[in-house]
């Protein structure tokens, strides 16, 4: 029996096919949700927000996409422990809706980042990458403007010592805080990323890692 | 000046263009007419200076479905698929506000492609700067490179492959040309442009128009009246959000066949929009121009006809199939707003409160614009005479340091990591490369992308530098397994009105199009861009190109840079031609070359090569390029696999062409090379790689010393943009 | 020392971009928003000799880095 994914859109969401095709190949079923229409939770099994420029990324990045009304159902799913995963521009909505603590900022060096990183994990997540070990390295790109991981110093220590740390950067492209690629909400169901887990599934794309991102 | 005078003045018409107006009309021109003569008659968008030259270009071949004349053209691939492809120039604006013009550059050329009904899927651009330490140098470099990839980014398009190009002649001028490849899979139809059916509706889609680039063509008549500033040309501001909801909503309608014809309102807006799609339609079109949306209520006619507001499209609709266009377009946000409808014809009429205000046949002022033949004169090249090239001199080691720590050789890092190059998840080579490369999402084949041009090539010879515009990146394609289907241009020069100029143009363009010949590519789309002249000072002429090249498979696909230890490194040296190129300019020294390039057996030397590419013969592949034999070593060697190299040919020099293989079966490639039997082409072992140093003559350094030089470059040079 | 306010808002007749797409998203929301622009606001400290002389300097910051004038505007207010 294959998962059902419901994927989010919203107008300026340019990573909904990488996502969609990454969710097909890890033999899920994906479909899109609509920013402007509520949805059932019940009819699917998890979601994933992707990457783009959710209305431009005025005023602030994935402001404006967390007071669409999809956003309203996924905070139904949220609290029901329904997996949820963000990647990219889907990260920097789920802290704007509040579903992931912290926010995210301009990069240190102000400018777009796009590069080949390697990152590290530090707890699984019990969807999107349960066979990922701790201290597991991967290889897949970023690219991003506003990834500068920012929480206070007392909701940092929080974060970490209640294992809410999903994967750290080897070597920090951005300024994050606490070298944070990726992190959990307290519940830990739902979880996001800078990198682009689904631009490293084939060899051809440079690198494979992010297979077991996708894979259950 | 008289009145006359003032008002030619404004609309940049000549006088004699001013006589013909008058013969075609039987009448004085009035009115809105002005305007309307003054956008289509432009260089813009009449090519009046380059038309004769463009109609004797190759631009055809059994894989194209479109070529010149629509908004871009179309190649197709088989098993379903095809492409279209376009590159074009954003020059002016780019130099008068980097960040916008840039940008709205990159805006443009999507429109172009998705217009067709094709999903853009890969971007390129190709960027002219001046000195680095010139006046506003950093300022530009900073504005254009946040430009393009604030725009693409966005919009969702990877940027997969690019050149930077530095020289004094752009001191004053920079170069920003952008190029866009759309897909068609096998549900997908292409549109084209041509207005039909009587009775259907022009419907207006996509953001208000404002005062953007209005009376862009007359900037320098602010002494027309006393609202000058006012009328000063507003900057165009482009908004990849928008250009994104239109991209979809535009694909769905066409996919759902509700559109008739489809074009961009790009340069000369609205009134290059209607009246070509009218005159390629022979049909007439009533447009009230009082229902366009406006995004500033103080806009006159003249202004809305001329407004060049971004991300607007002009569709021909069926009214049938108006109301459920309308709701595609509205779940994307976005309105559709009927402004006008076709008419028997011939002529177009314009309304403005229910007032005929404008009543001219469209063929007068498309078909009969002006064409000039500016006078050239033959140009004869002073290469001809077979020499065998200098012999490097001084320390191999510190002309390569000079080289890795110049603008010219070093890293160019910095430019493309600010450009998404992954976005669509099917990229297979990016912008590190010289040839991007994607994946076909329904055959699952691989497209190659790459841009041509040596500025410095097209100094030294603007015939051979046109023939090598198409040859050098045809090679690049080739070696790495690509066929060389067809190319887009953008031709880049100085004042047309000038012998100078003209001539470089007509002997620039005869050696593309000679090479186009000789390798079936035919040239499908592109634009011209003339007068990037500042203070009477010409650019070097720039005919940028883009060519595109279709592989079988992902697979195999060789590398650029050396991967493995103990391979067998290959030279494959075409003939005896060679330049000394950008190295002799460094130097301010005049450079030398041969240039009579034999052309017998070519284009089969193109074909076997693409075959090798495709083979698992060739493990890492590289054109050598500017700087000559070594530094193309030495990019190969930066990622931590070096090479030790054994034979003592020219360093610097810049053969034309040579290419550089290793391989892990070198028996099988030399056998491989000798059945292709072209007494032209020369194999040579060079030696063999080996871990972490490059080792040539006097230069023995290590991969990461190299890398070092290479990356340290940009901010040696751009202090400011480290 | 003065403190000096620089406002800079997107010019009347360029698009503002930024201003569209909050202006869109509010009326989604059900807001009755006619038009939306949006700018910023830069708080400059200034050694002066007087009130008029940072004011000046402002405004030179203003033409000179703050604002591009092509596209933007600016005001200066004297805060307190």
């Amino acid at each position: 029996m294959s998962d059902k994914i419901g994927v989010l859109r919203f107008p300026g969401t340019n990573c909904d096919w990488d996502i969609y095709k990454a969710v097909e190949w890890s033999g899920a079923k994906p479909t899109f949700l609509w920013h402007q229409d509520t949805f059932n939770v019940e009819d699917y099994d998890g979601f994933v927000v992707p990457g783009g420029f959710s209305y431009g990324d005025y005023l602030r990045s994935g402001a404006l996409a967390a007071h669409a009304p999809a956003m309203n159902s996924l905070r139904t799913a949220a609290e029901k422990g329904y997996p949820i995963f963000g990647v990219c521009n889907g990260f920097q909505i789920l802290c704007e809706a509040g579903l992931l603590p912290g926010a995210l900022l301009r990069n240190a060096g102000l400018r777009f980042i796009d590069q080949m990183i390697e990152i590290e994990t530090q707890n699984s997540h019990k969807r999107f990458g349960l066979k990922l070990k701790k201290n597991q390295k991967s290889r897949m790109p970023i690219a991003h403007a506003d990834g500068r991981y920012f929480v206070t110093d007392d909701e940092l220590k929080k974060i970490q010592d209640n294992d809410q740390v999903y994967c750290t950067y080897v070597a920090n492209p951005n300024g994050s805080a606490g070298n944070i690629a990726g992190v959990m909400n307290a519940q830990k169901n739902v979880v996001a990323m800078m990198p682009h887990p689904e631009r490293a599934i084939y060899e051809w794309m440079g690198s494979s890692d992010g297979q077991l991102y996708f894979r259950n | 000046m008289t009145e006359l005078q003032t008002k030619l003045k404004l609309y940049r018409l000549h006088k004699d263009e001013y006589a013909q107006i008058q013969k075609l009309l039987g009448r004085d021109p009035k009115g809105l007419e002005w305007a309307l003569f003054s956008a289509l008659w432009s260089e813009h968008c009449s090519y009046k200076s380059s038309k004769v030259h463009l109609k004797q270009l190759f631009s055809q071949s059994p894989r194209v479905l479109q070529s010149f004349g629509e908004n871009a053209g179309i190649v197709d691939l088989g098993q379903g698929e095809k492409i279209a492809f376009k590159m074009e120039s954003h020059n002016h604006p780019s130099f008068i506000e980097p960040y916008q013009g840039a940008a709205t550059g990159v805006g443009g050329i999507l429109r172009d492609i998705f217009t067709m009904g094709a999903r853009p899927i890969a971007l390129a651009n190709y960027l002219c700067f001046g000195e680095p330490k010139a006046n506003r140098m950093e300022t530009l470099v900073d504005g254009v490179v946040r430009g393009i990839g604030g725009y693409g980014n966005c919009v969702g398009v990877p940027t997969i492959t690019g050149q930077t190009h530095f020289h004094s002649s752009y001191n004053e001028n920079i170069l920003v040309n952008a190029m866009a490849v759309g897909y068609f899979g096998k549900a997908d139809p292409i549109c084209l442009s041509k207005a039909k059916g009587v009775g259907n509706l022009v419907v207006y889609v996509g953001a208000k128009t404002g005062r953007d680039g209005i009376h862009g063509a007359s900037m320098a008549s602010e002494s027309f009246d006393d609202n000058s500033a006012a009328k000063r040309p507003t900057v165009q501001i482009g908004d990849p959000f928008f250009e994104k909801l239109l991209i979809e909503a535009c694909l769905e309608v066409m996919k759902k066949d509700l559109v008739v014809a489809i074009q961009d309102m790009g340069a000369a807006g609205l009134t290059s929009s209607t009246f070509e799609m009218a005159e390629k339609g022979e049909v007439g079109i009533d447009m009230n121009l009082d229902q366009v949306p406006l995004r500033d209520s103080t806009l006159t006619p003249e202004d809305i006809m001329l407004s060049e507001s971004q991300e607007r499209m002009l569709l021909i609709c069926d009214p049938a199939k108006l109301k459920p266009l309308q709701e595609v377009f509205e779940r994307w946000g976005l309105d559709a707003s009927v402004i006008g409808k076709v008419t028997q014809g011939p002529n177009v009429r314009l309304f403005w409160n229910m007032e005929l205000i404008t009543d001219i046949n469209p063929t007068t002022i498309v078909s009969h614009a002006p064409q000039y033949q500016r006078p050239f004169e033959k140009y004869n090249s002073p290469y001809l005479k077979p020499q065998t090239p200098p012999q490097d001199t001084g320390s191999t080691l510190q002309t390569l340091e000079t080289i890795l720590k110049s603008e010219h050789g070093g890293s160019r890092e910095w430019v493309y990591r600010q450009y998404d190059q992954r976005v669509g998840a099917a990229t297979a080579r990016d912008c590190s490369d010289p040839v991007g490369v994607v994946r076909l999402p329904e055959s699952g084949r691989a497209l190659g992308v790459v841009l041509g041009c040596r500025p410095h090539m097209m100094r030294l010879d603007p015939q051979f530098g046109g023939r090598d515009s198409i040859l050098h990146p045809a090679l690049q394609l080739a070696v790495m397994g690509f066929e060389p289907l067809a190319v887009t241009d953008c031709l880049n020069f100085g004042n047309p009105e000038k012998t100078e100029t003209m001539t470089q143009f007509v002997a620039a363009l005869d050696g593309m199009n000679s090479a186009c010949r000789e390798l079936q590519a035919p040239i499908i789309s592109g634009n011209v861009s003339f007068y990037n002249e500042t203070k009477s000072k010409n650019i070097s002429p720039t005919p940028s190109t883009g060519l595109v090249g279709l592989r079988s498979k992902m697979e195999n696909l060789p590398t650029t840079a050396f991967t493995a230890e103990g391979e067998d490194i290959y030279t494959l040296t075409w003939g005896e031609c060679w330049a000394e190129g950008l190295l002799a300019e460094m130097n301010d020294k005049t450079p030398k070359a041969f240039l009579n390039f034999e052309t017998q057996g070519f284009d089969q030397f193109v074909k076997e090569l693409t075959k090798l590419g495709t083979s698992d013969l060739v493990s890492s592949a590289r054109v050598v390029s500017k700087f000559g034999l070594l530094y193309a070593l030495t990019r190969m060697s930066l990622s931590g696999m070096g090479a030790r190299i054994e034979s003592a040919q020219n360093r610097f020099v810049e053969p034309l062409y040579q290419i550089v293989v290793s391989t892990k079966n070198a028996p099988a490639l030399e056998k491989e090379v000798q059945s292709w039997s072209l007494k032209t082409l020369k194999l040579q072992k060079i030696g063999q790689t080996q871990k972490n140093e490059l080792v040539w003559a006097d230069v023995k350094v290590k991969s990461e010393v190299l890398n070092q030089l290479y990356k340290k470059s940009w901010e040696a040079q751009f202090e400011n943009l480290a | 020392m003065y403190k000096i306010g620089v406002r800079i808002m997107p010019r009347a007749e360029v698009l503002d971009t930024q201003g569209r797409a909050v202006g869109m998203t509010l009326k989604s929301k059900g807001f009755q928003v006619m038009d939306c622009k949006v700018g910023k606001f830069v708080i400059l400290q200034i050694e002066g000799e007087s009130p008029a002389h940072a004011r000046a300097q402002a405004t030179k910051i203003s033409e000179d880095l703050l604002c591009n004038t092509l596209i933007e505007t600016f005001q200066i207010e004297e805060l307190p």
